[in-house]
C-alpha cells in the first residue's frame, strides 16, 4: 500500500470532518431520526417505523439521543449531520437555530398541515407533541402537594429529588419555583437560595436521566417532571400521581427539524407528514406511550391535565430565547451553590 | 581458609537425632507418605532416595512444617515437634531452585532469618559476615540473588539456612539444578560444611549417585514407603527388593528357577542355560522361579564353556574411561551388560561364554511372572 | 577485506531489517496519530480561544476556568476519590488475591470467573444495580432496618461514601487481574522458606510477598485510579450532582452549555492531573520493583 502525503491528508481530513461518530450509510428509501431514549424510541420503534413502511416504503432508522447530545453531535458534524430529523424541545431548538443547523421548513409539503392549529409550523420545523411539566409525586408516602412551595416544606421537602438546569423540565419548574419567592424568567437567583437553605433535607439531586430511577428505588418521592414520565412510571407500576401546580402548570411544545445537509429530505418531509397524521398521533396518545397530540382530529386521553390543546393557552410558557443566553451561568450557579 | 575453621559458636553442641515414628501423609484419598519410620543419628547425613512422586519431598516438607500428616510424629531429640508451626521448629532448608528472596540483596538473605528472630545491631552483620566467609562469598555481599550464577545462588542459599543455627538441615534437591563439574563441588561442599558443624541432615534426592556419594545412610522410597534404609554400600550390594535393586546401580536381571535346594545351598537353574550353586535365599521353596541379578562388573567373559557359565552372542563394546562395557544377549534373549578394566591389549579370542567373577554377590528374588524384569 | 565485506552486508541486512519491523509499526502509529492524537491537538487548540462560537482565539477559557477557586475543589475532589477508590480497592483486593493464590486450580477458576463477572456488564447495569442496592429501600437499607440495626434509613446514595462502595466493587477487576498475574508467577518455596527462617506470616507478607507483588499492586492502582476518576456514569448516577467532580463540569459544558473551549480547559485539567497521580504512582512503583526488573 502506497501512501502519498496528500492522500494521507485527505484521509485525516475527512475523518476529522466526520468526527468520531459512526456514519450511519442511507439506504435507498430510508431516513434517519432521532428520538428521545426511553418512552420516545420505543413508541416510534413499536408504532411509527411500521407505518411509515406500509405508507411510503421508507425505513426509518432511529438514532436515540437527548436534544442537548444532539446538538452537540450536529455541531461537531460540520455540515454533515450524521441524521435528517431532529427532535428537540424549546431550549435546544433555539441553540439549533442560532447554530444554522435546520434546513429551511416549508409546511406546504405537510399533506396534514390543515389538521394542526396554526401557528404549529414555522420556516424551521413542526410541532409533533405538547408536553406538561408539573409536580409527581407518591401518594402512599405523602399527602399531595399544591404548588412549587409545598416542596420546600416538610413533608415533601425530606422526601424531594431535583435536577438542574440542564433540561427544559428541571429549568421551567425552577424558574416557576423562583417566581414564588420574587425572582423571574430572568432570575432563579431566589429558588437556589431557597433550596439551598432546605439542601441538607433534599433527598435526592440526581442528574435528569437519573430521576425516574431515583423515584422508582423510593430514593425521592416528590419531583417535577412532565407527564409522560409519570405515565410511564404508572405504566411500571410505581405508585405516582402528577399534579399541576396552583400557579400552573408548564406547558411547551416538542417541535422536529430538517437537518441542514441531509441527504433524503423528500423522505423526511414523508416523515414529519407521518408524525402529525391522525393515525400515528393517535397510536401515539394511548397508553403505554401517553403522547399529548398536536392533530386536531385527535382528542386527548381522559387522564390528561387538560380537556383539550386551547386550554394550553392558559398554561405557563416560557420564552426560551431569554432563557437560552443565561443558561450556562445558571448551570454553574447550581453546580456551586449544590455542591457538598 | 583459616575462617573455616569452626568457633565454637558456629558448632551446633552435636548434632540433634530426627525421628520419624509411623508417619503418613494423605492428599485426599491419595496416601503420598505411608506409614515411614527412620530413625536419624546424631550428625548424620541421611539421603531420601527415589522417583519422582514417591514421598520423598513431601516426608521433607513434614519434617519442615508446611504440611501436615494424617499420622504420626516426628522428633528431634526425642521431642515431638509436631505442633509447632514452620516458623518455630529451628529447622534451615535448602530448596532446589534456593528460593532466594530476589529483591534483596546476598547480605540481606543471609540476614532474613536473624532478623525475624528479632536480632539487631553489629552482631548481626557480623554473624552474616561470617557465614559468607564460610560460603567464600563475601565479595558478593551486596550483590541481588539474580547477578550470581547458580553454584554461588546456592551457596547463598545454604549461608542463609546456616545462619540460623538450625538444629536440622534439609536439602531438597540441592543439586539437581547444577551442571555435572560443579554438582560434584558442590556435593564437597556442603559435606564439608555439615561435617564441621555436625548437623543432622536430610538430602532429598532422585540422583543415586549422589545419595551414594554423600549420605551416610539411605531410605529408598517407593509408593509412600521406606523399601530399604541402609549404608550405600548395604544397599548397592544387598538390595532387600527387586525395585532396591533397580533403582540403585545398573544390573542384570536372568530368569530362572530354583531346581534344588541343600541345606544352605540352592541350585538355581538359569534359562540362559547354567546352573549355579548359590547361597539360599530365604523363604523360596525348591521348583520356584526366581530372578538373579547381577552387577555388570560381577560379571566375567570367557573365550571357553566352563559348567557355571553360559552362552552369550557379544554385541557393541564401548571404552568408557577406564572401563570397557560390553553388550551381549543370552540364548533366551536377556540383554546383559558387562564391565571390565580397560587392557592395554585388547583380547583377540572371540568370548563368547559368561559367568559370574569369583567375588561376585548376586541376589536372588522371586519371580512371579514368567519373565520379570524392572 | 572480506571481513569488512561480510560486516558491510550484515549491517546492510540489519539495517533493512530494522526498517522493515519499522514499517510494520506504520498502521498502528498512522491510526493512533489519526485516532488519538489529532483530536487531542484539536482538544488543545479549541481551549485556545475565548467564546463559545470558538471565533476569537485566546486565553480567556483558562483564565476564567483557573481562575474560578470552585475549580480547584472540583479537581482535588475528583483526585481525592480516585485515591479513595484506590485504598478501599486495595483493602479489599488485596487479600483477596492473597485467598486466591492458596485455593485449589479449580476454585481459583470459579473466584477469578467471579472477579472477571463485572466486567461482563454494561456500566450502566452495573452502576443502576447499585442504586437498588445503596438506595433508601435498598436491600442494605432493608436489611439493617429489618435486623433492628437502624431505625431510620441510612443515606448511602448519593453521598460519597457509597459512591466509593459501588466504584470499589465496579474497578475491583482492574486491581485483581494485574495482582493475581504477579502474584501467581510468585515462587511458592518464598513463603516456606521464610517460614522456615522464622519469619511469621505477617513478616512474610510484609517483607517478601508485598515488595514481590509491588509491580501488580502499582499497575492494578494506576488503573483503578485512571477509571474511578473519570467514572462518569458511576460519579454521576450513584452520587448524583451535588458531588462535582471533572467528567461533569466537561459533560455540562461540551453537551449542555456548548463551550467548547471551557470543555476543553476542563478535560486537559483532568488528562493532567490524571497523569500526574499516575506518573507520581508509577515512579514509585519503579523504585520498589527496581529490583525485580533489573
Amino acid at each position: 500500500m502506497i501512501f502519498n502525503r496528500r492522500s494521507l491528508l485527505a484521509g485525516v481530513t475527512a475523518l476529522g470532518g466526520a468526527s468520531f461518530l459512526p456514519g450511519i450509510a442511507h439506504a435507498k428509501g430510508s431516513v434517519i431520526a432521532t428520538t428521545y431514549p426511553g418512552t420516545w424510541e420505543d413508541a416510534y420503534r413499536t408504532v411509527v417505523a411500521p407505518m411509515l413502511k406500509k405508507k411510503d416504503d421508507i425505513d426509518l432508522e432511529l438514532a436515540p439521543l437527548f436534544a442537548m447530545d444532539q446538538i452537540g453531535k450536529a455541531k461537531a458534524a460540520r455540515g454533515a449531520p450524521p441524521f435528517d430529523v431532529f427532535v428537540l424541545d424549546p431550549g435546544p431548538r433555539i441553540v439549533g437555530l442560532e447554530g444554522g443547523l435546520f434546513e429551511k421548513f416549508d409546511a406546504t409539503k405537510l399533506g396534514n398541515l390543515s389538521k394542526l392549529p396554526a401557528g404549529f409550523t414555522d420556516d424551521v420545523g413542526v410541532h409533533v407533541s405538547a408536553q406538561v411539566v408539573g409536580i409527581a409525586y407518591n401518594p402512599k408516602k405523602l399527602p399531595a402537594p399544591k404548588g412549587w412551595g409545598d416542596l420546600l416544606k416538610d413533608p415533601w421537602v425530606s422526601r424531594l429529588g431535583i435536577t438542574g438546569f440542564q433540561t427544559t423540565f428541571g429549568t421551567s419548574s425552577l424558574i416557576e419555583l423562583s417566581k414564588l419567592f420574587g425572582g423571574s424568567l430572568t432570575n432563579v437567583d431566589p429558588a437556589l437560595v431557597e433550596l439551598k437553605k432546605v439542601l441538607p433535607k433534599i433527598a435526592a439531586v440526581g442528574l435528569p436521566a437519573a430521576m425516574p430511577g431515583l423515584f422508582q428505588q423510593g430514593q425521592c418521592d416528590v419531583m417535577y417532571t412532565n407527564t409522560q414520565t409519570v405515565a410511564t412510571l404508572k405504566g411500571k407500576g410505581v405508585d405516582v400521581e402528577f399534579v399541576k401546580p396552583e400557579s400552573g402548570a408548564i406547558t411547551f411544545f416538542t417541535t422536529m427539524h430538517i437537518a441542514k445537509g441531509s441527504g433524503d429530505i423528500g423522505n423526511a418531509y414523508k416523515y414529519l407528514d407521518l408524525v402529525i397524521s391522525k393515525e400515528a398521533q393517535e397510536a401515539l396518545t394511548k397508553p403505554p406511550y401517553n403522547f399529548l397530540p398536536v392533530n386536531k382530529d385527535v382528542p386527548l386521553a381522559a387522564d390528561m391535565p387538560m380537556k383539550n390543546l386551547d386550554e394550553m393557552a392558559n398554561y405557563v410558557q416560557h420564552d426560551w430565547a431569554k432563557i437560552n443566553p443565561l443558561r450556562a451561568a445558571w448551570i454553574e450557579k447550581f453546580n456551586k451553590e449544590m455542591a457538598k | 581458609m583459616q575462617a573455616l575453621a569452626p568457633t565454637p559458636q558456629q558448632v551446633a553442641p552435636a548434632g540433634r537425632t530426627l525421628d520419624v515414628d509411623n508417619l503418613t501423609v494423605r492428599y485426599g484419598a491419595a496416601v503420598a507418605v505411608d506409614g515411614v519410620a527412620l530413625g536419624i543419628e546424631p550428625g548424620e547425613v541421611v539421603a531420601l532416595l527415589g522417583p519422582s512422586g514417591c514421598g520423598k519431598t513431601t516426608l521433607l516438607r513434614v519434617i519442615a512444617g508446611f504440611v501436615r500428616q494424617a499420622g504420626g510424629r516426628v522428633l528431634v531429640d526425642g521431642t515431638a515437634i509436631d505442633h509447632l508451626p514452620a516458623n518455630q521448629r529451628n529447622v534451615g532448608i535448602v530448596f532446589q531452585n534456593y528460593a532466594l528472596f530476589p529483591h534483596m540483596t546476598v547480605a540481606e538473605n543471609v540476614a532474613y532469618g536473624l532478623r525475624a528472630r528479632g536480632q539487631r545491631g553489629p552482631s548481626v552483620d557480623q554473624r552474616v559476615e561470617r557465614m559468607l566467609e564460610m560460603v567464600q562469598l563475601g565479595a558478593f555481599r551486596a550483590r541481588l540473588p539474580r547477578q550470581l550464577s547458580g553454584g554461588q545462588q546456592q551457596r547463598v542459599a545454604l549461608a542463609r539456612a546456616l545462619a540460623v543455627e538450625p538444629s536440622i538441615l534439609l536439602l531438597d534437591e540441592p543439586f539437581a539444578a547444577l551442571d555435572r563439574n560443579l554438582r560434584l563441588d558442590m556435593q564437597i561442599e556442603v559435606k564439608r560444611l555439615q561435617r564441621q558443624l555436625g548437623l543432622t541432615t536430610i538430602l532429598v534426592t532422585h540422583d543415586q549417585d549422589e545419595a551414594m556419594s554423600v549420605a551416610d545412610r539411605i531410605a529408598v522410597m517407593n509408593r509412600g514407603k521406606v523399601e530399604q534404609f541402609d549404608t550405600p554400600v548395604a544397599i548397592y550390594d544387598r538390595p532387600k527388593t527387586l525395585f532396591v535393586n533397580g533403582f540403585i546401580g545398573t544390573t542384570n536381571l536372568l530368569p530362572g528357577k530354583i531346581a534344588a535346594v541343600v541345606g544352605d545351598t540352592a541350585m538355581v537353574e538359569l534359562g540362559a542355560g547354567a546352573t549355579l550353586r548359590l547361597p539360599a535365599p530365604q523363604g523360596i521353596a525348591a521348583g520356584s522361579p526366581v530372578v538373579l541379578s547381577v552387577r555388570p562388573e560381577q560379571l566375567v567373559l570367557s573365550p571357553i564353556a566352563t559348567t557355571d557359565s553360559w552362552a552369550i552372542e557379544p554385541g557393541l563394546s564401548l571404552p568408557l574411561g577406564s572401563q570397557l562395557i560390553h553388550e551381549a544377549r543370552t540364548v533366551d534373549g536377556a540383554a546383559l551388560k558387562i564391565v571390565e578394566p580397560r587392557r592395554h591389549t585388547p583380547t583377540e579370542v572371540p568370548r563368547r561364554f559368561c559367568a559370574l567373577a569369583t567375588d561376585a554377590r548376586p541376589s536372588l528374588f522371586p519371580r512371579s511372572t514368567p519373565t520379570a524384569t524392572e | 577485506m572480506t571481513s569488512a565485506v561480510v560486516t558491510a552486508e550484515i549491517y546492510g541486512e540489519r539495517r533493512s531489517l530494522r526498517l522493515a519491523e519499522w514499517q510494520l509499526a506504520l498502521p498502528l502509529a498512522l491510526a493512533f496519530a489519526a485516532l488519538f492524537l489529532a483530536p487531542l491537538l484539536l482538544l488543545v487548540a479549541t481551549s485556545f480561544f475565548n467564546d463559545d462560537k470558538i471565533t476569537e482565539p485566546g486565553f480567556a477559557s483558562w483564565a476564567k476556568f483557573f481562575g474560578d477557586p470552585f475549580n480547584y475543589k472540583v479537581i482535588a475532589d475528583t483526585l481525592l476519590l480516585g485515591l479513595k477508590t484506590v485504598c478501599a480497592t486495595v483493602i479489599v483486593g488485596y487479600p483477596l488475591a492473597l485467598v486466591y493464590m492458596d485455593l485449589s486450580p479449580r476454585l481459583q477458576k470459579v473466584l477469578l470467573f467471579i472477579i472477571i463477572m463485572p466486567m461482563l456488564l454494561s456500566v450502566v447495569v452495573r452502576t443502576f444495580a447499585w442504586i437498588v442496592v445503596l438506595g433508601r429501600e435498598g436491600v442494605v437499607n432493608q436489611a439493617l432496618l429489618g435486623l433492628g440495626v437502624i431505625s431510620e434509613p441510612l443515606r448511602l446514595l448519593q453521598t460519597e461514601l457509597g459512591l466509593v462502595i459501588s466504584l470499589t466493587q465496579i474497578e475491583m477487576p482492574l486491581m485483581l487481574l494485574p495482582l493475581i498475574s504477579v502474584m501467581s508467577r510468585l515462587d511458592p518455596n518464598l513463603r516456606d522458606a521464610s517460614a522456615a527462617l522464622g519469619a511469621s506470616r505477617w513478616r512474610t507478607l510484609f517483607t517478601v510477598i508485598v515488595p514481590l507483588s509491588a509491580p501488580g499492586l502499582v499497575a492494578g492502582c494506576l488503573l483503578v485510579f485512571a477509571s474511578s476518576t473519570t467514572a462518569f456514569i458511576s460519579q454521576t448516577v450513584i452520587g448524583g450532582v451535588r458531588l462535582i467532580y471533572l467528567p461533569l463540569v466537561i459533560w455540562q459544558q461540551s453537551l449542555v452549555v456548548y463551550h467548547w473551549p471551557l470543555a476543553a480547559v476542563a478535560s486537559l485539567s483532568l488528562v493532567v492531573s490524571v497523569l500526574t497521580v499516575i506518573a507520581a504512582l508509577s515512579y514509585l512503583g519503579r523504585r520498589s520493583s527496581r529490583h525485580l526488573q533489573g
